[in-house]
């Protein structure tokens, strides 16, 4: 659907975005991860023609940008507002009728929205009479009134509550099976690795890691180690045996170091805390995340070369 | 163009729905005639009751006549006095000050409304005191004051030994005649000061529209900054059509209010039997109107689209205020001399072109070539102006924070 290629971007004296490509396939869910100031916003700019990249090129289906196209993106920025005087299906119907879609197709589309989001009984209601969750469900139909092939949301969960999370995700996840693709923009690293099937890592303007999410995960083979216990954590964090370590209160992940063996681990750690689940598995993308730009505290190794 | 469309009819139909809107529409041409309208409404609203008006009369000679002439000329609707003088010749022997302290008295007790006190000099310095709570009271005492000059006259012209009336009739004002020669030789008279006026009123009209959509384009990016609605906006419509949708929208709102209230005016002036322009005259001050008006429209655009905050918003939106003042004080120069040099090349700077016009073609008006030529130069500012406006809303538009310079939009307009 949508490849980007070698995307270069400069603001006065920062390069924002630097020989960044992405692919975006039909039928798939495409996690575009980063810390903040990444470039990640930059990245979707171009990509919505919003802004152009100083070199690089950007082609839908293997064709080159052309106005229609506008039609058949979907955008949910990360900044969230809405026109706050005007009537909730008036704002539907307006950015519906921006993507060409007739009044009376569009408001057959909204009901059906609304009625999924439950706010069909605030149709006629003000925009600023919403709560806050309420606007950004407004604001998500908004993006995908106008069925586009391609959907880019940049935190799309952030201020929902947990019932329309799951609501959201559906969607989603919906609109994966029917065939569209989809940009999920976060830095909230359970989320991504939960829903995307892709994913790609930007740092600094550069893609640091990218690849189908169980591609990148095993690469990291099986080295990593959550345990959940009572006691002093003291021996975790200066032990031989992990290369890195990620220590919480009465969680931790590690990685082991090469030559540890995890069953002598857990004997050693065992003695001093009180363990209640012991697990050998990947990273997580959480961790992957941590490694790849954080500051090497938590660095799992790296097999067979891969990045 | 369909984008411009969609965006231009949000911006028309939501915001004339909106309760600002229709309450500006409505109370501005109350406000407008009510300011105008009844004050000399108020003023020439007859009297119900005679007022008293007290006089201290120095001469013992000035009482009579005043009272004739005061009585002949100012009557209630019933034909009873609208004045009633009471003679505060409380006793010949008292003296002047004890008198005023007295008739001061009066007044203060609502007796007299106010009081005359005519000296023994007053036909040399011709000075009247009159003395009363309310002084300002411009219907009193500019009638007191033109009877009080008739009796004076007379006086002075009996001292002089001359006949009063004849004096009366040789001191009678004049009429000036101004009359408007066309170039084909024909004569216009009496209307050039309505004409005058109405090409006044049609230079406020297009200022009006351009403070009044200037401010609502201003108003409106500014709420799609910080509501970052602005970047749906741009990713769903290519930003020169955001822009001239947003630019024709709430032109088309203006023009609606602008229209509306032309129609009371209209309405108004055929009422009060006033002249209008000549058709002929108007369809190219419309032009002049339209591009003198988008002229300004994409200067808003460039000077609002790098605003954050409302008060860049309303300083900047000042400033361009300001700008507009300028045209105007300068027609004051121009109507008296519409075909001097001045006055002709000061139609061929864009900011100035409509309002120089609009005061211009009413009196006389100019050369064919001329219209052509600044109608030609002001349509291609427009372009380039829009062009310029456009290559700065398209990236400002999208920036947060500090203002860029002058040299820096500079550098925006030159690039690419």
């Amino acid at each position: 659907m949508l490849k980007a290629t070698n995307l270069r971007k400069e603001f006065s004296t920062v390069v924002a975005v630097d020989n960044v490509s992405l692919d975006a396939e039909r039928g798939k869910i495409l996690g575009l991860l980063g810390p903040n100031g990444a470039g990640k916003t930059t990245t979707i700019r171009m990509i919505l023609n919003i802004i152009q990249p100083d070199s690089g090129s950007i082609t839908f289906d293997g064709k080159l940008f052309t106005e229609e196209m506008r039609d058949l993106l979907g955008y949910l920025p990360e900044e969230r507002g809405l026109y706050k005087k005007n009537k909730l299906l008036n704002t539907i119907l307006y950015f519906a009728s921006l993507k060409g879609i007739d009044p009376k197709e569009g408001k057959r589309r909204a009901y059906k929205w609304l009625e999924k989001f439950d706010l069909l009984t605030a149709y006629d209601r003000k925009i600023e009479e919403l709560s806050k969750g309420n606007q950004q469900k407004v604001q998500f139909i908004t993006s995908i009134i106008h069925e586009p092939d391609l959907i880019i949301l940049d935190e799309p969960f952030s201020g929902l509550d947990p019932v329309n999370q799951i609501t959201l995700k559906d969607i989603m996840l919906d609109l994966k099976h029917a065939g569209k693709a989809v940009i999920f923009s976060t830095h909230q690293m359970d989320q991504a690795e939960k829903l995307c099937d892709d994913i790609c890592l930007i740092n600094k303007g550069k893609v640091v890691l990218e690849g189908d999410l169980a591609g990148v995960k095993s690469g990291y083979g099986k080295n990593s180690i959550r345990i959940e216990y009572d006691g002093d954590a003291k021996i975790l964090s200066s032990n031989s045996a992990f290369s890195a370590s990620q220590i919480y209160e009465n969680y931790a992940e590690l990685v082991l170091a090469e030559s540890a063996q995890p069953h002598l681990v857990l004997r050693e750690i065992s003695q001093v805390l009180n363990i209640r689940k012991f697990e050998t598995t990947e990273p997580s993308l959480n961790s992957i995340f941590l490694n790849m730009v954080g500051d090497k505290k938590f660095s799992p190794e790296v097999k067979d070369g891969q990045q | 163009m369909k984008k411009a469309l969609a965006v231009a009819k949000w911006e028309y139909l939501e915001k004339i729905k909106s309760k600002s809107f229709i309450i500006s529409l409505f109370l501005t041409p109350i406000i407008m005639i009510g300011v105008g309208i009844v004050p000399s409404l108020l003023m020439n609203r007859p009297d119900s009751e005679s007022i008293v008006i007290g006089i201290i009369d120095q001469t013992s000679s000035f009482v009579a006549p005043f009272e004739k002439a005061l009585e002949a000329r100012y009557k209630l609707p019933n034909g009873q006095p609208n004045y009633i003088l009471n003679n505060l010749a409380f006793d010949a022997n008292s003296n002047l000050s004890e008198l005023k302290s007295k008739a001061d008295r009066m007044v203060l007790d609502k007796i007299v409304e106010g009081y005359l006190i005519i000296t023994p000099g007053v036909l040399n310095d011709s000075t009247i005191d009159y003395r009363s709570k309310n002084a300002g009271n411009i219907k009193i005492t500019s009638r007191l004051e033109r009877v009080l000059k008739d009796v004076v006259m007379e006086k002075k012209a009996v001292q002089k030994g001359l006949d009063p009336g004849i004096v009366k009739e040789i001191t009678t004002t004049l009429d000036l005649n101004a009359i408007k020669l066309t170039k084909d030789g024909k004569e216009e008279s009496g209307g050039f000061e309505k004409i005058f006026f109405s090409s006044y009123v049609f230079m406020m009209m297009m200022f009006f529209l351009i403070i009044t959509s200037g401010q609502l384009l201003v108003r409106s990016m500014l709420e799609e900054k910080s509501n970052r609605v602005i970047e749906v906006l741009m990713s769903s419509s290519p930003a020169n059509q955001l822009m001239a949708g947003k630019i024709l929208g709430l032109s088309a709102l203006g023009s609606t209010q602008i229209g509306f209230w032309a129609i009371i005016g209209v309405v108004m002036s055929l009422k009060f039997s006033m002249t209008l322009l000549p058709l002929e005259s108007a369809a190219i001050l419309l032009i002049y109107f339209i591009l003198g008006y988008l002229f300004y429209a994409a200067i808003f655009v460039a000077a609002g689209a790098p605003l954050t905050t409302e008060q860049e918003a309303q300083q900047v939106t000042g400033y361009l205020v300001m700008i507009l003042i300028i045209p105007i004080m300068l027609t004051i120069i121009i109507v008296q001399n519409p075909d001097s040099t001045l006055a002709k090349v000061l139609s061929y700077v864009p900011f100035l072109t409509a309002s120089m016009m609009a005061v211009r073609i009413p009196i006389q008006m100019p050369s064919v070539i001329e219209i052509i030529s600044t109608i030609i130069l002001l349509g291609l500012s427009c372009v380039a102006a829009i062009w310029a406006a456009g290559k700065i809303f398209r990236t400002t538009i999208l920036s947060y924070g500090k203002r860029p310079s002058l040299s820096e939009l500079w550098i925006l307009i030159k690039s690419k």
